[in-house]
């Protein structure tokens, strides 16, 4: 692994800024900095705020960034080679685009071939994304997000439906095409041994702002509020569960 | 009404949840329903029907096919029409769908064409086009259009956003949406579009009765003419056409059905520009409005039957034909529903549903008119049988979708919680969106003598008395836009509408 | 995508407009309606070996569709009802009755009852017919509503729906029957033509239903011919076609009327229908 470099030009700094959606703010007053050529994980228990902090961080990269969401926003009806092109549906006109959709475009063909074997999806490129497994729509999403060939990747959880092995060989296409990235995780251990800086979020504001390499899986743990109940064994919020009224009770509906 | 009197609800009526809101909801609409009903004329005249029906029965059960005059041009012609005009209905739909929810203008035209029953555009389209394929499809395209464009609107508008706010910045607005809001829709659209084309061969059919020569012109005067073998033959056609409608309709099927048909539908009238200004022109308005003579006026507007009753009798009808249908469909649904009974009963459960749905509605108040003589009654079975049995086919679909949560409940357990609960809301919005039909097929049933908007309507058709008619058609069409947007209102928030086919 | 470019390409194909000049005619006959077109080809073939054009049949449903498509010239012969007939020939000036059915100079309706309502055959409608249920036949029929209904007027001075409890159009004389016999309707008006081929075929049960009063006679179907037929066809055509149908003899081209045979008829006749028809508000 390659030693921080906090030497590097600030890409990106926030100073004190509200980060939320339309009027509620999920994280006050945040400060932090994005040097060029970092590798940053992004942790935090669910509902911590990382896609917010990944959405801000996308809306002020802009072009520079190549973006890779949660639950991977894929089209299921369109084709793995055709959700792949959307990567770069800006650079040809709507007719293009269009006739793409009837015919594939030579091209870029070529160019989505070259990345869906190195992740593994030759041989799928024809096939609708409604009728891939999780991790091979995992897939389908980054080669999309490989293939806007950007300098900055920014990830929502790109490797979580993926197995630990797999996530790694990701991890490292990702980072073999993109100088700098920032990826949400949920493993504390590929956060440690794989990126140079963790940002920890809890309750709102930034908890940890700190190289991998001071930091150890202990002073992860204290991210996650249910660790620290478990490890203790005291002091749990939640008395034992009451019998929910009936108008709590919640009345399924629609498609199972 | 046991709410009001009650100092307490009964514990499954309280409280906030959907459950319960729905039940409110439900019995508020039958009480209404109750309520109203003594106002409605409901007596009982039965002397002697058995011969009559006996002779129905007769030729439903030994239809008569050589009696048929060319069965198959007609069976060809009514499925041309329906294609064609469901086609035609969204090519002129779609780019309105568009642009639905940011035009007030847009929504208001298709609500208006909406409101106003095919049978009617064909009787105005009649007056341009005379007896041609032309009539035919523009009395099924133009309502078709406003009906496509603002379900296509609604089912565009729920895509996910998901795979649009992924799309790299800097994406043109065509290419996003034929990359990222088309290909999501799609198969909602195209669902819906096969749904609509069902309703399209109904319609079909229902243009035979004002002279088109699809399979409703000889069944129409079969019928009414007592010739029931020949009826007979032609009622079996229809039901399996609309029984075998899933294979023949395949997908790879269509455009070769699409090709034929068009050999089918001309020769195309020669469009008389003179006859169409003369029509939109003259026979459309009041002749003392085009001469400018107020006092005339005043005098055309007093030859106009009494509006009050006619609204009156129209909405009543509607009213309890929607809650009849809402009773039918929860007693029909579970007949035709892989869930409940056996494969025999499944199969004689679905057949019925196609029978009461396919059948239409003129034909199955006659039926009734004959058995419990001339009132509201026969009117109200008819509607609350055909709407019921469409919506009890669509809820069987929809329950044959889910898969229950816990297999092996017995059949009761398995309907109280499992299905209704999931099925109950759509089932109580889709009522909701029929309340809008059967208030524009009131009046259809003006043969019975109930004097509703269509009774007069129709009456002024046949008088050749266009600027009544139109007039007419006006009101019917406002009366339908107030109905449907308090039906939007009244309609319960939880009712979730993912089956695009339950609108 | 490709199927749309097909059915562009087959829209284009079926575009051809519709063919030069054809003689057309319509007629709706007061009884049984089926096999119109293979029955009234034949007479479309007769008349167009009498007149030397072609000659085609259009089969319509209604008198009202019938009247429009002779308005707006998609017919230019038709075989009216007597209203349908003076109003086909207010809206198209100079148009003209040709001919009648031989039974049509002296048409009548007859006004049926259930054998419940006790009421027996006699001179005029009794008393007794008041607040019982009545239907009438299509609502532009000159024997199953205009006549009738002019004639309950005058014996009651009364509208139909003041003087009956119940006013229906059943839409069909055949219809009218069945209504009347299965007592869904006390009473009855029905073209006296229909009752009596009903009869005659068995089709009726006369203990469950009978006659009890029959209209005057009026004048009712009749051939009426637009204008402009001259000029389109050449001079002396009007009388040609006059002549074709005056001298109709084959009984299976009478049948599908069905009529004996035609006799002369002009507009003149047709006054007292167009009088009652202003009176009654249907036509202005």
């Amino acid at each position: 692994m390659a030693p921080t470099e906090h030497t590097h030009e600030t890409l990106l700094a926030l100073d004190g800024v509200d980060l939320g959606h339309g009027s509620q703010v999920v994280l006050p007053g945040l400060s932090l900095r994005l040097a060029r050529g970092e590798r940053i994980a992004l942790l935090g228990p669910s509902g911590a705020g990382k896609s917010t902090l990944l959405a801000a961080l996308r809306a002020r990269l802009g072009a520079t960034a190549a973006w890779c969401p949660q639950h991977h926003g894929l089209v299921p009806g369109l084709a793995v080679y055709h959700n792949v092109y959307m990567g770069r549906l800006a650079e040809r006109s709507a007719l293009a685009n269009l006739w793409n959709l009837v015919r594939p475009l030579r091209g870029p063909w070529r160019e989505v071939t070259e990345l869906c074997e190195l992740l593994g999806l030759e041989g799928l490129m024809r096939r609708p994304v409604g009728q891939l497994s999780g991790g091979q729509r995992q897939r389908t999403a980054i080669a999309r997000a490989l293939y806007q060939g950007r300098e900055v990747f920014l990830g929502d959880e790109p490797v979580a439906s993926v197995d630990p092995h797999q996530a790694l060989r990701l991890l490292g296409l990702i980072e073999e095409r993109h100088a700098t990235t920032v990826v949400a995780l949920h493993q504390r251990e590929l956060a440690l041994s794989h990126f140079d800086r963790v940002w920890g979020l809890r309750d709102g504001r930034l908890a940890i702002d700190a190289p991998a390499s001071a930091l150890s899986l202990a002073d992860l743990d204290a991210l996650y509020p249910d660790a620290e109940a478990t490890s203790s064994g005291t002091d749990r919020h939640d008395a034992e569960p009451a019998a929910p009224s009936p108008e709590a009770l919640p009345c399924s509906r629609g498609r199972a | 009404m046991s709410e009001a009197t009650l100092p307490r609800r009964p514990a499954w009526l309280a409280g906030r949840a959907t459950g319960p809101r729905l039940a409110r909801h439900t019995l508020t609409l039958v009480a209404l329903a109750v309520l109203l009903l003594p106002l409605a004329d409901l007596s009982v005249v039965t002397r002697d029907p058995w011969t009559e029906l006996g002779r129905m029965l007769q030729g439903l059960a030994w239809p008569d096919f050589a009696g048929v005059e060319s069965p198959f041009r007609a069976l060809g012609l009514t499925v041309s029409v329906a294609l064609w005009g469901t086609l035609a209905g969204v090519v002129l739909g779609f780019p309105l769908a568009l642009v639905f929810t940011r035009s007030r203008l847009v929504r208001a035209g298709c609500a208006f064409v909406r409101a106003i029953h095919e049978l009617f555009w064909a009787l105005l389209f009649l007056q341009v086009f005379g007896l041609s394929a032309l009539t035919a499809l523009a009395a099924l395209a133009i309502p078709y259009a406003g009906i496509f464009a603002k379900v296509f609107a609604e089912i565009l508008e729920q895509t996910p956003r998901a795979p649009a706010d992924a799309l790299p910045p800097g994406v043109g607005r065509l290419s996003r949406f034929l990359y990222a809001e088309l290909p999501l829709a799609w198969t909602q659209l195209a669902a819906y579009t096969r749904y609509r084309f069902e309703c399209g061969l109904r319609a079909s059919v229902l243009l035979g009765f004002v002279g088109l020569p699809t399979l409703g012109f000889q069944l129409e005067t079969a019928f009414r003419e007592g010739r029931y073998p020949e009826a007979g033959a032609l009622l079996w056609c229809f039901y399996l056409l609309i029984a075998t409608l899933p294979w023949w309709s395949h997908r790879r099927l269509v455009p070769l059905l699409i090709i034929g048909g068009a050999f089918l539908l001309g020769p195309w009238p020669a469009v008389d520009g003179g006859l169409l200004w003369r029509f939109v022109s003259q026979d459309l308005w009041p002749a003392p409005l085009l001469a400018g003579d107020w006092a005339g006026l005043v005098e055309w507007f007093a030859s106009i039957p009494d509006l009050g009753p006619a609204i009156g009798n129209t909405l009543l009808l509607a009213l309890l034909g929607t809650v009849g249908a809402l009773l039918v469909a929860m007693a029909l649904w579970p007949l035709a529903s892989r869930h409940f009974g056996n494969p025999a009963s499944r199969l004689a459960g679905r057949g019925l549903l196609i029978l009461l749905r396919s059948t239409p509605e003129l034909m199955l108040a006659f039926v009734f008119l004959l058995l419990l003589g001339p009132s509201l009654l026969p009117a109200w079975l008819a509607l609350a049988l055909h709407n019921g049995a469409l919506i009890a086919f669509l809820a069987a679909r929809h329950a044959d979708a889910l898969e229950p949560g816990m297999p092996g409940l017995p059949a009761s357990g398995r309907l109280a919680y499992e299905l209704l609960p999931r099925i109950y809301p759509s089932l109580l919005a889709l009522l909701y969106y029929r309340a809008e039909v059967i208030l524009r097929e009131t009046a259809i049933l003006g043969m019975l003598g109930i004097a509703t908007l269509g009774y007069y309507i129709d009456e002024n058709f046949q008088y050749l008395m266009f600027d009544v008619a139109a007039f007419l058609l006006l009101v019917t069409a406002g009366l339908n836009i107030a109905v449907d947007s308090l039906s939007r209102r009244l309609r319960p928030r939880e009712a979730p509408l993912e089956d695009p086919c339950l609108r | 995508m490709r199927w749309i470019a097909a059915s562009a390409a087959a829209f284009a194909l079926f575009a051809q407009g519709a063919a030069a000049d054809t003689f057309r005619f319509t007629a709706i006959p007061d009884e049984d309606q089926s096999r119109l077109v293979e029955r009234f080809s034949k007479v479309a073939d007769y008349l167009e070996e009498r007149l030397g054009v072609e000659v085609e049949y259009v089969p319509v449903k209604s008198y009202g569709a019938a009247v429009t498509a002779f308005r707006n010239d998609q017919v230019q012969l038709a075989w009216f009802g007597g209203l349908s007939g003076v109003q086909a020939r207010r809206l198209v000036p100079g148009s003209r009755a040709l001919a009648q059915g031989a039974e049509d100079a002296a048409f009548k309706t007859y006004f049926i009852a259930h054998e419940s309502t006790g009421l027996e055959a006699g001179d005029e409608l009794p008393d007794a017919v008041e607040d019982m249920s009545f239907t009438f036949g299509s609502r532009t029929s000159t024997s199953g509503r205009l006549m009738p209904d002019y004639y309950l007027r005058q014996r009651f001075s009364e509208a139909p729906d003041e003087i009956f409890s119940r006013v229906g159009f059943s839409g069909d004389h055949s219809r009218t029957i069945a209504l009347v016999e299965a007592g869904t309707y006390q009473l009855g008006a029905v073209n006296y033509a229909v009752w009596d081929a009903a009869v005659e075929d068995g089709r009726v049960d006369t203990d469950q239903v009978q006659v009890i009063w029959s209209t005057p006679t009026y004048p009712d179907y009749q051939w009426t011919l637009r204008g402009d037929a001259d000029e389109r066809f050449g001079e002396g055509f009007s009388d040609e076609v006059r002549k074709a149908l005056l001298e109709m003899k084959n009984p299976e081209l009478l049948d599908s009327f069905p009529r004996s045979a035609f006799i002369p008829a002009d507009n003149a006749m047709y006054a007292p229908i167009e009088n009652v028809a202003e009176e009654l508000g249907l036509l202005r």
